[in-house]
């Protein structure tokens, strides 16, 4: 069996606002082994952002810890890639200057870097943009440059925060075959984060599904569809129509309103907006007490 | 007729009739019998063959110093005070812009003195500066400077936290995150400032000129100097010239700033 790569042990985070308190994620362990694909499931709200943060060390837990390869993660771990559940492809570079942005951070320059990033937009099919700005590009296209911006450098473990949720189901079904035929190559330890039941069925090894905030797990579940599997097909297949409804019949009750109340409320859009000061004036060429 | 030529077509005429009304209307007499009582005074607002006939003049080696050299030097210190107050503007915003500290240090010094309308500190900024050219470049610099100062601060606080985020995952250093995420995302906003900041160096400097007197020209020298020996037709000629000026100023710096933004969505080619 392979290796232990990511050790979640009782990890807990609770978010302070304005003296309130907001408990995001109460005491999860999980140990996912090396060229695993782990996907978390739950409710929007529940909490899956918040533990991919902690385990790409953009927010420090309240409580217990993640380890790496065994040792603690504090910054930003050097061979994790995170794909973003918003699209954080650089507006002003285009497709090339964005899948380069990781060999330019490295200092691969020249004819190296050239090959890389044409071989990227070669597997990315996104040959004939390579000198289009993002805003021309459609929301998979974007996509697609955001995975093999990350991918270029060859992490060796990905977290991929819902990184097709806003895309059409179509869109969503290509790129899931060129997800995993992108990962078939390398086999990258993966954790995928979704609200898409069927996406974590088609994509990953593992399932873990995730209460309402503050989110614990509920259930751990083995996908046991052969691999390499066919994103279409498998779809018609009696057995992932009964992995759908076994995974479900736990997953559905957290989407249902707790017993004699409503509905949960929408959870506020998470961020890490910093306090503004008065010196902030609204709208751009603001041209204030000019003359 | 095609939507474009029509529009064309009738601003022409608008500019034909109103050019044509003006020069006949300040040349007929309001009572035939008394000369000089005319049925609108070209006293005040001078006549269209008039206003030409002193361009013409203004531009001749008859005067002492010419339209064109006059016009040279308004041009010459829009464009400094702009370049300074832009780079000392873009400078300044992006240092407070990314810390709190030293932002909140200077707020209140900087909002009390942007709320200083800038035309009070005129006699000041002469007085200090003296009457040439300097004085006219630092009135453009003070109002340059806090309009790109402050679009640009605002630029450098609203940078997506993922992007810089994104860019640590792909490797990159605190430097590196400066030059690739920081400084671009805050120019878009810098850049967004700087035609309405050429036309504001343009005001600071004609301001400046009113008062510069001889030494300091330009046309606003010249339409001070017109206010003195009442002549409306150089003021007309002064106005004009300024006027199309501004203009070409303008569109000159839109130009430069479509090409520097042309990755934004609002500037990208239709259809
Ligand atoms: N920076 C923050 N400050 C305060 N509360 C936060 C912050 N970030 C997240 N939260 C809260 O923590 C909870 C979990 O947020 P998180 O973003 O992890 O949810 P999620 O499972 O990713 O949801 P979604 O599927 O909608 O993306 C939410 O209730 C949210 O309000
Ligand atoms: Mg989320």
């Amino acid at each position: 069996m392979s290796r232990l790569r990511i050790q979640i042990g009782d990890l807990s985070k609770t978010f302070r606002e304005g003296g309130r308190e907001v408990p995001a994620v109460s005491r999860v362990s999980l140990d996912i082994l090396d060229k695993e694909f782990v996907a978390l499931v739950g409710p929007s709200g529940c909490g899956k952002s918040t533990i991919l943060n902690m385990i790409g060390g953009l927010i420090a837990p309240s409580d217990g810890q993640v380890l790496i390869d065994g040792s603690a993660v504090r910054d930003v771990p050097r061979q994790v890639g995170y794909v973003f559940q918003k699209d954080t492809v650089f507006p002003w570079r285009t497709v090339t200057r964005n899948i380069a942005l990781g060999l330019e951070y490295r200092g691969v320059a020249g004819p190296e870097q050239e090959r890389r990033v044409a071989e990227a937009i070669r597997l990315a099919g996104l040959s004939g943009f390579e000198e289009a700005f993002p805003a021309t590009l459609s929301g998979g296209m974007r996509q697609r440059v955001a995975l093999m911006r990350t991918l270029i450098v060859e992490p060796e473990i990905l977290l991929m925060d819902e990184p097709f949720g806003a895309l059409d189901t179509h869109t969503k079904l290509g790129l899931h075959a060129e997800l995993l035929a992108l990962w078939e190559a390398k086999h990258q330890t993966v954790v995928f984060v979704t609200h898409d039941l069927s996406e974590a069925i088609t994509l990953a090894d593992r399932i873990v599904v995730l209460t309402r905030r503050p989110g614990k797990i509920k259930l751990i579940h083995e996908v046991k569809l052969p691999r390499p599997r066919d994103v279409i097909k498998l779809r018609e297949t009696d057995e992932y129509a009964q992995e759908y409804s076994q995974i479900w019949r736990v997953l559905g009750e957290e989407f249902a309103p707790p017993e004699g109340g409503s509905a949960p409320l929408p959870a506020p859009p998470p961020g890490l907006a910093r306090a503004k000061p008065a010196l902030e004036q609204g709208g751009s060429a603001d041209t204030g007490h000019a003359v | 007729m095609n939507e474009k030529l029509k529009i064309n077509f009738w601003r022409l005429a608008i500019l034909v009739v109103g050019v044509g009304a003006w020069e006949w209307l300040t040349g007929i007499k309001a009572v035939s019998k008394i000369p000089g009582l005319y049925f609108i005074d070209p006293f005040f607002i001078s006549r269209p063959s008039k206003i030409v006939e002193r361009f013409f003049y203004l531009n001749s080696d008859k005067v002492r110093l010419t339209l064109w050299q006059m016009l040279l030097s308004t041009v010459e210190s829009t464009f400094i005070g702009f370049f300074v107050g832009v780079s000392t503007g873009f400078v300044a915003g992006l240092v407070l812009g990314r810390n709190d500290r030293l932002a909140r240090i200077f707020e209140p010094y900087i909002i009390a003195f942007n709320s200083l309308p800038r035309i009070a500190l005129v006699p000041l900024v002469t007085m200090i500066f003296g009457f040439g050219l300097l004085a006219k470049v630092v009135l453009a610099w003070m109002i340059v400077f806090f309009i790109v100062f402050f679009n640009t601060f605002q630029g450098a606080r609203s940078v997506d936290p993922d992007l810089i985020h994104s860019a640590r995952f792909l490797g990159a250093r605190e430097g590196q995150i400066m030059r690739t995420v920081i400084i671009p995302s805050a120019l878009a906003w810098t850049f967004a400032s700087l035609t309405p900041s050429i036309s504001f160096a343009l005001i600071g400097v004609v301001i400046g000129e009113f008062i510069g007197g001889e030494s300091g020209g330009g046309i606003g020298y010249l339409i001070i100097s017109s206010l003195g020996t009442l002549n409306s037709a150089d003021m007309m000629v002064s106005l004009i010239v300024l006027a199309i000026t501004g203009i070409v100023m303008a569109l000159g710096i839109k130009q430069v700033e479509m090409r520097l933004l042309r990755w934004r969505p609002e500037y990208q080619p239709k259809g």
